[in-house]
């Protein structure tokens, strides 16, 4: 999440935002965020049904598995990872995204 | 005429295993080359004054792509006497402003170690051709009856903060050995950037 954090001018720049989601309660992220300076918003989804519309959700287990998931504009997944974050690689393909025009919201998506 | 053969089989099989031992180990690929000047060259992108050798290079490995190393000396007077120092890319905390920075670095740094510090002192300082800030701090475990002294520098890499630190470790009633700082203190002054980050670049 601190990477994500040091890299929101970049994402600013490919016009991209970042969403963390979790499972645990709003408090406890707020201190989540708290302690490590985090700007974006956490959603805390208890319910779990995001985890399980992103296939990170382990049967039986409270947590959610750790998945980077990139959608365009148009609501198209274009980018998912399991684990930690690739943050090179992750600013790379923002970076084609943004070239292609499909996150850019003045083109609507067009490129 | 005899021994003469069996000195020369011997000589043969010698030969024969050396050659077997080179191609079954490659020489390894390090990252760093040495300059004329005495200075390392880590992987065409930095450039920085080695410390003497009986200071151990460390490589971390934590991620693909990351430049992760440091150096380590044992001290002598036994555990946790021991003093590290690296330079690091992306060190705790986000913000691009220095001060801001040390203030998050600082609420991580040594977490795991649950230690009372005091900053010992905090200046300006030029680093790596621009602006930075050097803080020295001072933490103690009561506890376990350790110690450990701690500078760290922050200096701009392009838009990002990027770090140095050393961190010696002593028993409660050790003394510290200051010339390890000065050590790490060139090391620092000699840090050059050769080509631009891969940040910079996008």
């Amino acid at each position: 999440m601190e990477g994500h954090q040091r890299n929101l001018y970049l994402y600013e720049r490919f016009n991209a935002r970042v969403l963390g989601v979790s499972r645990d309660d709003i408090i406890t992220l707020k201190y989540f965020a708290k302690s490590l300076d985090l700007t974006f918003p956490l959603i805390s989804n208890v319910t779990a049904f995001l985890g399980v519309s992103m296939d990170v959700q382990p049967e039986g287990q409270p947590i959610f598995g750790r998945r980077t998931v990139i959608i365009d504009k148009t609501g198209i997944i274009r980018y998912a990872r399991q684990g930690s974050p690739d943050f090179k690689n992750i600013l790379l393909f923002l970076k084609k995204l943004n070239q292609e025009g499909r996150l850019d919201p003045t083109t609507g998506g067009k490129p | 005429m005899k021994r003469k053969t069996l000195t020369i089989l011997c000589l043969m099989l010698v030969m024969a295993w050396l050659a077997g031992c080179a191609t079954m180990e490659p020489p390894k690929k390090v990252p760093y080359r040495l300059s004329p000047q005495g200075t390392v060259i880590w992987e065409d992108e930095l450039e920085f004054m080695p410390p003497p050798p009986d200071w151990k290079l460390l490589r971390v490995e934590v991620g693909e792509n990351d430049i992760n190393f440091g150096f380590m000396k044992s001290d002598a007077g036994g555990y946790p006497s021991v003093t590290s120092f690296a330079y690091d890319e992306e060190p705790f905390g986000s913000a691009t402003k220095l001060e801001q920075r040390e203030k998050e670095f600082f609420k991580r740094f040594l977490f795991n170690a649950i230690l009372q510090f005091q900053i010992l002192e905090k200046k300006k300082v030029q680093v790596v051709g621009g602006e930075g800030l050097a803080v020295t701090v001072e933490g103690k475990d009561p506890v376990k009856k350790e110690k450990v002294r701690a500078k760290v520098i922050f200096g701009k890499r392009g838009d990002r903060v990027v770090g140095f630190y050393i961190t010696q470790w002593r028993p409660m009633d050790g003394t510290y050995d200051l010339s390890a700082f000065e050590i790490f203190d060139k090391f620092a002054a000699s840090f050059k950037f050769l080509k631009k980050s891969f940040y910079e670049t996008l």
